[in-house]
């Protein structure tokens, strides 16, 4: 290399470091911080132009021929998650569980979208076959289990909106219908569809799919709010999370419409135990074991019961539960979750 | 740390050629020195005692050595023990602790350095190093220790006594440095993340095609994971004032497997040729030592990557091909081109897989589909992978052969590519901001599995 070519080339490269660590926020946080800011991680996460950076590589891979981001299906109408395990996830716990107390267990296994929209998927591209996986986990289940096929209700809905397009959860609507079979299982009359006031909380919902591989090309989702005014009204809600009790107002969270977090609107930040009372007058206690999807089902089950314990599936080894108190369980969970808890 | 991350491109690299480029040149070699032990211990201090104690008993045994030159008794016995000494503890570390984060990565580079500065004063080459900086800067040159590349001892004095500071040689190693980094993080995270995908599936159900596509992808990423972290080893050496030889040439596409191996891990071979081969079975008039000899360096040279049995095997069948080829093949090889290069990429192939199975029976497994009695000829899987990764395969096949460097290299020296280096800082910008996407794209994959 020639002198002056070598004098430019330093001075090419000596920017581009600079821009990304300056401009990038990595010197703002190592002086907030002490030294330890500065991990892998803290640089990835505060390079300049981190999302730009994040898109040129994914779409060139798109380019050349690679189907996914990060774990993630691109496709034309919607970002579908790859379920990764085949196996795993029994229902022996559940079966002990019932022998212990002798209180009605329903299950309600979450098949994602993935499984719904299969014929969206690339053509050849893997996959596994949650309708299988479902089926044998419910095969497994012993006496006193009542499993409720999600599956089928969502499949027969597949037309209608009832998961997100960039986020891996299902909707209030598909939510709504599964609740519909599963409450009737339960002894109770649904609540009809038309006493519910649907309002649009955004229209600009990208959820955490979006999140995840920062792809545009997907039309943002529309995040919905069921309210039922004839029906019962909250009275109480404790939130447990570790020593912590904090007394909540609301159900839902609206700062959270304002983070990248949407989806929390529904149950606010995730905790290991809630209990919420409403001033319907009966005896019934519901015991829900759930993951992130039932966040959205929850104000439909609310409408039944005087008192529902929520516990969170990932986090129910930490909290206190005394399952005796309640009259009907009910475990509520996608199949990644299910697999990752019952493995 | 690793030599393929923001933390060491965006921060520690840039600082250190400062610091180094302000330093009085009297001290120079120590700032490197220290330099490397600080890279060494990033993260667990704890990590630098044994590379410490290693460079002072080489320092130590070297002199000794010098001193008892005419006593053969003596100096043999020094060599003996040194020898023993330091394999057995290379082993024991290697094997023993499994945690990473005190694992002495390298231990296999500068050990091997070690002995072989060892050897050389034996053998009266050259001189002990009376400087313990100059020793401690061979034994543990931050670029080889992390990225790979044994140096010989009186190269390495040589180019130290020369060794100059430009502007020049800074964008030069920058440029080799960058070439290297976009080879790691560009093309083998791109392979590897690839291979890992193809490996979720058992080779049992692979069907021919997927198990070819799996080793394809699997050599490829091996090749840019080695060749990339030799590379950027390079820029950094040049960097620094130091030419390192080349490491990895394109060993693709040659018509032999002989070629393939000469153009494979240079350094490494060279040093086994050098010190083991010629030292112990060099003067044995007995042809059939000699060949046993070959064979068996070989075996050592496949346990470089590994202490499993698949490597030794893989050592084993590379030593008697590569003999089968010296003693019958030679000439017909010469003659015909094509089969010669048919041969040569089909055969590595098999070997391939010796590296990456967990066990001989998989490794069976694989070979079985890849022979079509597997899962059938194809099948969905594979045709999935086929579709959406051929492009890439191609490109890396092409850049991997030396077609691709022939052109580059062409284009550099006739008077229109001297025209066109003008817009070299522009297109290893572009790359540089390619590798920085790259690298916070994804999870590094990392070549440690092989804790060299």
């Amino acid at each position: 290399m020639k002198k002056q070519c070598g004098l430019a080339y330093l001075t090419v490269i000596f920017l581009i470091v600079i821009y990304g660590v300056i401009m990038g926020g990595t010197v703002k946080n190592f002086q907030k911080a002490e030294c330890s800011a500065i991990t892998e991680e803290n640089l990835k996460q505060n390079l300049g132009f981190h999302d730009k950076l994040f898109q040129l590589k994914s779409r060139t891979d798109l380019i050349i021929g690679e189907k996914m981001i990060q774990g993630v299906y691109i496709t034309k109408e919607r970002l579908l998650e790859k379920q990764f395990s085949e196996t795993g996830g029994n229902a022996e716990k559940l079966n002990q569980f019932y022998e212990k107390y002798h209180i009605p267990v329903y299950l309600v296994l979450v098949p994602s979208a993935t499984a719904i929209y299969e014929s969206n998927l690339p053509a050849n591209a893997l996959n596994v076959n949650q309708e299988e996986l479902i089926k044998s986990v419910y095969a497994g289940t012993g006496t006193g289990i009542r499993c409720i096929d999600a599956y089928a209700v969502l499949r027969s809905l597949k037309e209608n909106y009832i998961y997100y397009r960039t986020d891996s959860h299902w909707t209030s609507y598909g939510a709504y219908h599964v609740y519909q079979s599963a409450i009737q299982k339960m002894g109770f009359t649904p609540v009809s569809y038309q006493k519910y006031v649907i309002s649009h909380l955004s229209t600009e919902f990208r959820g955490n799919l979006y999140q995840k591989t920062l792809y545009d090309a997907v039309k943002p989702d529309v995040l919905d709010c069921y309210t039922n005014e004839t029906g019962s009204k909250i009275t109480e809600i404790l939130a447990y999370d570790g020593e912590k009790v904090e007394k909540r107002e609301e159900l839902h969270d609206t700062e959270a419409l304002k983070t990248e977090n949407m989806y929390e609107f529904y149950l606010g930040k995730p905790c290991e135990k809630l209990i919420i009372r409403t001033d319907l007058d009966n005896d019934k206690k519901l015991l829900l074991y759930q993951d992130s999807y039932g966040d959205c089902m929850l104000p439909f089950l609310l409408q039944h019961y005087h008192e529902i314990c929520v516990v969170n599936l990932e986090k129910m080894n930490c909290s206190e539960i005394h399952p005796e108190e309640y009259t009907q369980v009910m475990v509520l969970s996608s199949i990644s979750t299910w697999q990752q808890v019952f493995s | 740390m690793q030599i393929a991350s923001l933390t060491f491109v965006m921060i520690v690299l840039p600082v250190m050629l400062a610091v180094y480029y302000f330093l009085p040149n009297k001290i120079k070699q120590i700032g490197l020195v220290f330099s490397s032990f600080m890279l060494y211990g990033w993260g667990s201090p704890i990590r630098i005692i044994y590379p410490l104690a290693e460079l002072v008993y080489d320092y130590g045994a070297g002199i000794f050595l010098e001193k008892y030159r005419k006593e053969k008794p003596i100096s043999k016995g020094i060599i003996y023990f040194s020898v023993i000494i330091q394999i057995f503890a290379m082993i024991y570390f290697r094997n023993v602790i499994q945690e990473e984060k005190i694992f002495p990565f390298g231990i296999m580079i500068y050990t091997l350095q070690g002995l072989g500065y060892l050897f050389g004063v034996y053998r009266r080459e050259h001189e002990a190093e009376r400087n313990i900086f100059i020793l401690g800067g061979y034994l543990l040159f931050f670029p080889s220790v992390f990225a790979g590349g044994l140096y010989a001892y009186p190269e390495f004095v040589q180019q130290n006594r020369n060794k100059h500071f430009t502007i020049i040689s800074l964008s030069d190693g920058l440029s080799i440095f960058i070439r290297g980094l976009a080879e790691k993080v560009v093309l083998a995270n791109t392979f590897g993340y690839i291979f890992q995908e193809l490996q979720q599936i058992a080779p049992e159900e692979m069907s021919m095609l997927t198990a070819w596509l799996t080793t394809i992808i699997f050599s490829m990423y091996l090749y840019f994971e080695l060749l990339g972290y030799s590379e950027m080893a390079r820029g950094l050496g040049k960097c620094f004032g130091y030419d390192l030889p080349k490491n990895f040439r394109q060993p693709f596409f040659t018509s032999s497997i002989t070629a393939l191996m000469e153009s494979w891990n240079i350094t490494l071979v060279s040093w086994f040729d050098k010190y083991f081969r010629k030292g112990i079975f060099g003067n044995n008039s007995k042809k059939w030592v000699s060949y046993a000899g070959f064979i068996f360096m070989w075996v050592l040279i496949g346990a470089w990557y590994g202490m499993k049995k698949q490597f030794l095997l893989w050592g084993f069948f590379i030593g008697i091909i590569l003999l089968a080829e010296k003693l019958f093949l030679e000439k017909n090889i010469r003659q015909k081109y094509i089969a010669g290069a048919v041969y040569t990429a089909i055969i590595p192939q098999f070997l391939w897989v010796l590296f990456f199975s967990e066990n001989l029976t998989e490794s069976v497994n694989y070979w079985k589909a890849m022979a079509g009695f597997g899962n059938g000829i194809f099948d969905r899987t594979g045709i999935y992978f086929l579709v959406s990764y051929i492009a890439l395969i191609l490109t890396g096949v092409y850049i991997a052969t030396d077609l691709f460097r022939n052109i580059l290299e062409r284009l550099t020296i006739s008077a229109y590519g001297q025209k066109l280096m003008m817009f070299l800082p522009l297109v290893h910008g572009g790359l540089l901001i390619f590798c920085l996407a790259s690298m916070l794209y994804g999870e590094q994959i990392d070549y440690l599995w092989l804790r060299l």
